[in-house]
């Protein structure tokens, strides 16, 4: 009914939970003990048998309802916490997430290709064959078992009227209260009837009655063990009408009969003593979950925005920043005094807004970490390798269409990292290591960039057989790779045709090359690089920069047209001359500080016509990770914001270029992708 | 004069439910709290008619919050909202001063009667 309405919303929350879910499960499965993980899980399984319920994604809800029993048991130690319970959880939580999937591609909760009713009587089955340690009628059980208990003859009360309970009725009769049999019928359907019945003991003892006995007796009502009918003899001061106006004022209450209780017709009248019927049902133990996840910290406000909503905001913006360049552009001509205060404030209010609409995109790493624990841990497993993964940096901000880019490309090195980087255990022991492998996926911030790492202390790149493999795929020649330094050779992994399905083995290779890695990360105007020594380990670094839209660029001029080059691929610049260049196997270079850096021309790069020059040349040096080349141009204009625009389909294969830009004056500029510049 | 209603619940979905089924009913919204310490926070400040609560929820739960609220305003009409299977803590919530409760996954009849009937009450 209200289904599509608030499936958005459903599906959003669900994911979360899951992600909660799997963490959870982590943080128990290091420590069957932690309770307050135990608890954690519970009530996440628990908000979501609730709103799965509520979408009535029914087998989800009776999924979600038997984990959550099995977590009840457990935290009220009436089970036990086994490796094969957790591993069955982590299922559970596995396939809820299918389910979620099929919510969200075919709008329902049931799978064809997964047994989820056998997984649900499997839980089942653990219930059923649980170490009982205490009372038999658990909570979770009570549930669904309703004994139907009620007798319900109207005429005659259906309650056993001893001595002592009619001493009592005297005895309240001579203080002013009236004695009555009271008949509760709840509505059919109703849930949680121990409570709704307590709703109405507390009803009749908050007018002054008290309730002497009932029948059901008292301790079967708190286990639900009755049907609808509850009859019961209450002595209060309040008229039959009242009484039943203030039971039925109470929700879900079906009828009430109230009728005056007549002690005469039992009266054999002996002395016994005093009884009365307390009806402070046994508290559970389960107040242990008021300090349940701690680690949320603070509930942020949020208001959840259609991203196309957001781009086009971020579109906007752009607009908003040339406009403003064109108007300081032009009014720079005329040098009015008084515009400038007026002119210096837009351009402040732009950058606060620029950087709030850049801010609104960032989304933390979190979102593409959280999940890879869990894969870890599967990975590992599956490979029979022990790993400790460790994460770092999870709150590190970067824009949100990187989040979703990402992920695969990680998702891959980690892959690697397991699969190949760390070695068995008997490997490990042999060399001196410690036994249990360590990767660790870290970001950061860093200038403009953000930058991500992983890395492992597994067995490290091994240089003779990535050679091999290179000369092998005719990729290069065995004599020039012999003169190459490592990380030369290292970098060969990320040419495309390195990695082939034969080495595919269940978890690495998946037809995901290093090269895909290497072309998701540039495409975004990243880069990556790689760092490893034998029997240490390997270190891959992507360096992503903190958005795509705006960029900060230097802008500058060949033949007078004008190029930008983003600044945070900028080393320095620096001036020099024809006889500061040097030529090293067929390179042009310059020495600068002691380093050799190689030099192209933008000129040539580009194929323009352009005159040799003869004395001083401007020379931007770029830094690619941990290389360096520099870039002849005729000038250098200066920094300014830019909007990159994308050149569109048509150019997709001009590798030079990686957008363009509307500058102040209204020309146009394109974007040097100082990744392809120099090969 | 309608009455005021704050929906406590950690989930943003159940909250927005809630909110749809009450404000349907001819009822005022005037807040969502999103954990029992919030739920406390906005009673004060907004001083509603009646509050729907949740039982489980971060930082302070559902029992926890009800006992609060009533310190400031013991008349405080406050319905839990429950989930199967919670029976102990209703009954917990409902001796610390909760008024009636609902049960999850609920229907919006039901809803609208447990407020409806809190509301006739004066």
């Amino acid at each position: 009914m209200m289904k599509d309405e608030y499936l958005g919303v459903f599906i959003d929350e669900t994911r979360e939970a899951i992600q909660q879910m799997n963490d959870v499960l982590l943080r128990i499965e290091q420590n069957m003990e932690d309770m307050e993980a135990i608890n954690e899980l519970f009530r996440i399984l628990h908000t979501l048998k609730g709103m799965a319920g509520t979408m009535e994604f029914n087998t989800m809800m009776t999924l979600c309802h038997r984990m959550e029993n099995l977590l009840d048991e457990i935290r009220n130690g009436r089970m036990l916490l086994t490796e094969d319970i957790v591993d069955r959880l982590f299922k559970g939580a596995d396939v809820i997430e299918h389910m979620l999937n099929n919510i969200v591609e075919n709008g329902t909760d049931e799978l064809e290709d997964i047994d989820v009713k056998g997984l649900i009587s499997e839980f089942e089955e653990m219930l059923e064959g649980k170490v009982d340690l205490s009372e038999p009628a658990g909570k979770a059980k009570a549930e669904e078992k309703t004994v139907p208990e009620s007798k319900g003859e109207a005429e005659e009360i259906p309650i056993e009227i001893t001595d002592d309970l009619l001493h009592v009725i005297n005895e309240a009769k001579e203080k002013g209260f009236n004695p009555y049999y009271v008949k509760v019928s709840l509505k059919e359907g109703t849930q949680l009837k121990a409570a709704r019945m307590y709703l109405v003991f507390h009803k009749i003892e908050d007018k002054g009655g008290e309730i002497l006995r009932t029948n059901p007796p008292v301790e079967d009502i708190e286990d639900e063990k009755f049907d609808l009918d509850v009859d019961m003899i209450v002595v209060i001061k309040e008229s039959a009408e009242e009484l039943s106006k203030d039971i039925t004022s109470i929700a879900d209450i079906d009828k009430v009969v109230v009728k005056e209780f007549e002690p005469e017709k039992f009266q054999a009248g002996k002395e016994v003593k005093k009884e009365k019927i307390e009806e402070k049902p046994e508290i559970e133990k389960v107040t242990a979950s008021k300090k349940v996840d701690r680690r949320k910290k603070k509930i942020t406000q949020t208001v959840r925005v259609d991203i196309e909503k957001l781009d086009t905001l971020m579109n906007l913006m752009g607009e908003l920043v040339i406009a403003r360049s064109r108007i300081v552009e032009t009014l720079k001509k005329y040098n009015i005094k008084e515009v400038d205060e007026s002119l210096a404030q837009l351009s402040r209010i732009t950058l606060d807004l620029q950087n709030i609409v850049m801010k609104i995109r960032m989304v933390p790493i979190a979102y593409v970490f959280n999940r890879f624990p869990r894969m870890v841990r599967d990975l590992a497993k599956q490979m029979k390798k022990e790993v400790n993964f460790v994460v770092e940096g999870e709150e590190t901000e970067l824009d949100r269409t990187f989040v979703e880019e990402i992920g695969d490309p990680l998702l891959h090195l980690l892959r690697n990292a397991i699969d190949h980087g760390i070695e068995p255990k008997e490997e490990r022991v042999a060399k001196g290591k410690p036994p249990v492998g360590t990767i660790v996926l870290s970001a950061r911030h860093e200038g403009n960039n953000v930058v991500i790492e992983v890395s492992d202390d597994g067995r490290g790149l091994d240089r003779e057989k990535i050679t091999r493999r290179a000369v092998e795929r005719g990729l290069i020649d065995e004599a020039k790779a012999a003169t190459l330094p490592d990380e030369k050779i290292f970098e060969l992994i990320f040419l495309p045709g390195f990695s082939t399905k034969e080495e595919v083995t269940e978890v690495s290779g998946r037809g995901v090359g290093m090269d895909v890695v290497k072309n998701v990360v540039e495409s975004l105007n990243g880069n990556v690089s790689i760092e490893s020594q034998k029997d240490k380990g390997t270190k891959v670094t992507i360096r992503l920069p903190l958005t795509l839209a705006i960029i900060q660029a230097l802008l500058v001029k060949v033949n007078d047209f004008v190029y930008a080059i983003p600044i945070a691929t900028i080393d320095s610049t620096l001036k020099i001359t024809k006889e500061d260049i040097q030529v090293v196997q067929d390179q042009e270079v310059v020495v600068i500080r002691q380093e050799v850096i190689p030099i192209i021309k933008l000129w040539e790069v580009l194929q323009l016509p352009h005159e040799d020059v003869e004395d001083s040349m401007n020379v931007v040096i770029i830094r690619m990770g941990n290389k360096k080349y520099g870039i002849v141009v005729d000038t250098l204009i200066g920094q300014d914001d830019i909007v990159i625009k994308s050149l569109g389909k048509l150019f997709a294969d001009v590798k030079e270029f990686s957008g363009g830009a509307v500058l102040g004056d209204g020309s146009i500029a394109l974007i040097l992708d100082v990744a392809n510049l120099m090969v | 004069m309608s009455k005021k209603v704050l929906i406590v619940d950690d989930a943003a979905f159940m909250r927005m439910l809630l909110k749809d089924i009450i404000t349907k009913a001819g009822f005022e919204v005037v807040g969502e709290a999103a954990n029992g310490k919030e739920a406390v926070e906005k009673y004060k400040e907004l001083q509603p008619d009646i509050v729907t609560m949740d039982i489980t929820m971060p930082e302070m739960n559902g029992i926890e919050a009800v006992k609060e609220i009533k310190k400031i305003n013991p008349d405080a009409k406050i319905i839990m909202v429950s989930a199967m299977g919670q029976q102990a803590m209703v009954i917990e919530a409902i001796q610390a001063g909760a008024r009636d409760f609902i049960v999850k996954p609920f229907q919006p009849a039901r809803v609208i009667e447990a407020i409806k009937k809190l509301a006739e009450e004066g």
